[in-house]
């Protein structure tokens, strides 16, 4: 009798990466606690690259983006401190200040602040351990996912 | 209407009939009132304002012959309070008691914090008591505003055994409200510094600087306002999107930071300037900052970590710091201007110190330090100042002004108050505490913390040879969406003529502008500018500046 052929998905790990390249950040922080191989594709930072790109329109800014923002310390990063924080703020409430964005607008505006504020993050790590980083508390209420 | 003579027969037969209660001494009875022939007892100040909002809206309505009625009776208004209630009676003869015990409306101008109870259908004396509580403490937050009026009166006057007399009240009354917050604590740092004020002024920098702390002191209260308010990244924000478009299309830029602190405001331009569309320019950082006590170098340490920043993001970066007690200590040779490059000068909360009294004739430093500023032909000038007018000559001006706009600022850091950061909002608020106390105490050269409002600024620094650049929608948009993050309801971003302000609840409190020096002002000469002998961090010392 012949076998028939299982298909497993991790053994397909290029799916694996597709399918959880399209998942928003809860989503992923949760599949990062299936397996380990799992877990180890959700901390890629390709994944969450392509999570902070979807956000933003015109798919994310120039090819010098990645770099800078790898030197900074990485997309995930970058989500979990910034742009989850900004996304959450941003779907929670209408437009205060008397100014409701539209979504390209707040897209683009949100990833260049969370640029700053990321900036800002890395370098209060730099100024070492004297120094505990604080400039982005009054983004985070979430649970740490990573 | 003239005044009534105090201690009149009339009067006091009104007193003593519409008095009740136990023999009021005459300290319970309202100074300032007394002054105009009123005597209101101060514990009813709180109920005599409320019957009187009443009887306007109430006459209001009145029928139209009523008020022109042959058969009028005229009471003694002397009495006040016996006086609004007997017109309001007739006026509207279904009117609640003299004490009604349901909650009345809050004085606009005092955002009360304490959480109003929803008043439980079950309950009833639960509300009754906390709307009392309400109410003596609405009643004694007026008392207590009232006392410091007329405390800054006195000292305004002179009259310092009043001034003391006043003091002891407040310390009284301060204990009866809840000085954690709100209110209360504001006028427990306004009474301190009043103290200060009566019992030990300074008028000279070197007492001041006592008062003020040591520099690293003043870094750390810095850095904890930075990190639990909005206003001072709103500063940083605007400041560097008017600087990021000003550096538009060169190669060679020079920024040059009046208030170099712990450099926070460097790292969000670096990272812009990375991914600038045509790469990023090679930039150099020129930071002003005190000069640190114990030999170490906290600038270079500063401009290290920011060169690691910009290191990584590999933009090409260079640092001078400049150590100097005062900007106006600072010579333009010192900051190394290039012929060539795009400069940026950004001042933080600094312009403000160096202003002199107004309608002194002596040339405030605040010229000279323009003069080099525009001849040195920035391509932009960033001012972010406090949007208040606290250099008025009069004290008791300068003083009610800054009641207002402290109130206003410690309301806004109070918003917060749910979120985890107490100790952080408390260190935040030294920082505030410092500037009041510099405000309310302290006169001449001492008296760094001279604000004033963006139209003064905007006469100022036109008259110096700058012309405003608007800061345009994206930056309005940016500031907007900064806000979004913060809790707190209250903010709000406007923009006037080019300009943009942040405030709590339609009061602006900080204002960011942004200049370019005018097309025929005359540069200054490059000997002035550029001395290639220099290399290292620059000490400012009075004593070995060298001469022009």
């Amino acid at each position: 009798m012949k076998r028939r052929n299982t298909f497993s998905i991790n053994d397909n790990v290029d799916l694996l990466v597709e399918i959880l390249g399209r998942l928003d950040g809860r989503s992923l922080g949760v599949a990062a606690c299936v397996c380990k191989l799992w877990s180890s594709v959700c901390r890629r930072d390709s994944v969450w690259e392509a999570l902070c790109n979807r956000h933003v329109a015109g798919g994310g800014g120039g090819p010098g983006t990645r770099s800078v923002v790898a030197a900074l310390g990485g997309y995930r990063r970058l989500y979990r401190l910034c742009v989850g924080p900004v996304l959450d703020r941003l779907a929670g409430g209408p437009g205060r200040a008397g100014w409701a964005p539209t979504r390209e607008e707040a897209a683009h505006l949100s990833l260049s602040l969370s640029l700053s504020l990321f900036s800002i993050d890395c370098y209060e790590r730099l100024g070492g351990s004297r120094q505990r980083p604080a400039s982005l508390l009054f983004l985070c209420k979430s649970v740490n996912v990573s | 209407m003239g005044p009534y003579p105090l201690g009149s027969s009339t009067a006091a037969s009104g007193w003593a009939a519409a008095d009740s209660g136990p023999q009021c001494s005459a300290s319970e009875i309202d100074g300032l009132l007394a002054g105009a022939g009123y005597r209101v007892r101060s514990s009813d100040l709180l109920h005599v304002a409320h019957s009187l909002e009443r009887l306007e809206s109430a006459m209001g309505g009145a029928p139209a012959g009523y008020l022109a009625s042959a058969e009028a009776v005229h009471y003694n208004p002397s009495d006040l309070a016996a006086w609004v209630h007997s017109i309001l009676s007739e006026l509207s003869p279904s009117l609640p008691p003299l004490r009604p015990p349901l909650a009345a409306p809050v004085a606009e101008t005092w955002p009360d914090p304490t959480c109003f109870s929803s008043p439980y259908q079950q309950n009833q004396m639960a509300v009754v008591v906390a709307t009392r509580q309400r109410e003596e403490e609405e009643g004694s937050a007026i008392r207590l505003v009232h006392l410091l009026v007329s405390c800054a009166d006195a000292v305004q006057r002179g009259d310092s055994g009043l001034a003391g007399n006043i003091i002891a009240e407040m310390r009284v009354v301060l204990t009866r409200v809840n000085a954690g917050f709100g209110i209360g604590k504001v006028a427990g740092y306004f009474v301190d510094a009043l103290c200060r004020r009566i019992y030990s002024p300074c008028s000279s920098s070197s007492c001041s600087a006592s008062v003020a702390g040591s520099a690293a002191d003043q870094e750390i209260l810095y850095h904890h306002f930075y990190e639990i308010s909005p206003y001072l990244k709103f500063a940083h924000f605007m400041a560097n999107q008017a600087i990021l478009e000003a550096f538009d299309g060169y190669d060679r830029v020079h920024v040059i930071d009046f208030n170099l602190m712990h450099g926070l405001q460097w790292p969000a331009l670096i990272q812009a300037l990375a991914l600038r569309a045509g790469g990023p320019p090679f930039l150099r950082l020129t930071g002003i900052g005190q000069p640190s006590p114990d030999g170490r170098d906290a600038l270079r340490e500063v401009g290290l970590r920011l060169a690691e920043l910009a290191l990584s993001v590999r933009v090409r970066f260079a640092f001078r710091g400049v150590a100097a007690s005062r900007i106006d200590d600072v010579r333009p040779w010192m900051l190394q201007v290039v012929p060539g490059e795009a400069v940026a000068v950004n001042s933080v909360l600094q312009l403000h110190r160096l202003l002199g009294d107004p309608g002194d004739d002596a040339a405030a430093p605040i010229d000279s330090v323009l003069g080099w500023v525009v001849g040195i032909r920035p391509k932009i000038v960033t001012v972010v100042e406090q949007e208040a007018d606290h250099n008025r000559p009069a004290f008791l001006d300068r003083f009610a002004e800054a009641l207002f706009y402290y109130s206003t600022m410690f309301d806004s850091l109070e918003a917060r108050r749910g979120a985890a950061q107490q100790q952080q909002q408390a260190v935040a608020e030294v920082y505030l505490q410092r500037e009041i106390c510099n405000i309310v105490s302290c006169e001449g050269t001492a008296r760094v913390e001279r604000h004033e409002p963006l139209v003064r600024w905007r006469a100022r620094l036109g008259g110096a040879g700058l012309r405003a650049v608007h800061l345009g929608s994206n930056a309005f948009k940016q500031a907007s969406m900064l806000l979004t993050l913060f809790s707190g309801e209250g903010y709000c971003v406007e923009e006037v003529d080019g300009c943009l302000t942040l405030g709590w609840h339609s009061r602006p409190l900080i204002s960011a502008s942004a200049w370019r020096a005018d097309d025929d002002v005359a540069p200054l000469p490059d000997s002035q500018l550029f001395d290639p002998s220099i290399d290292a961090t620059i000490n400012v010392d009075a004593s070995q500046q060298r001469q022009q």
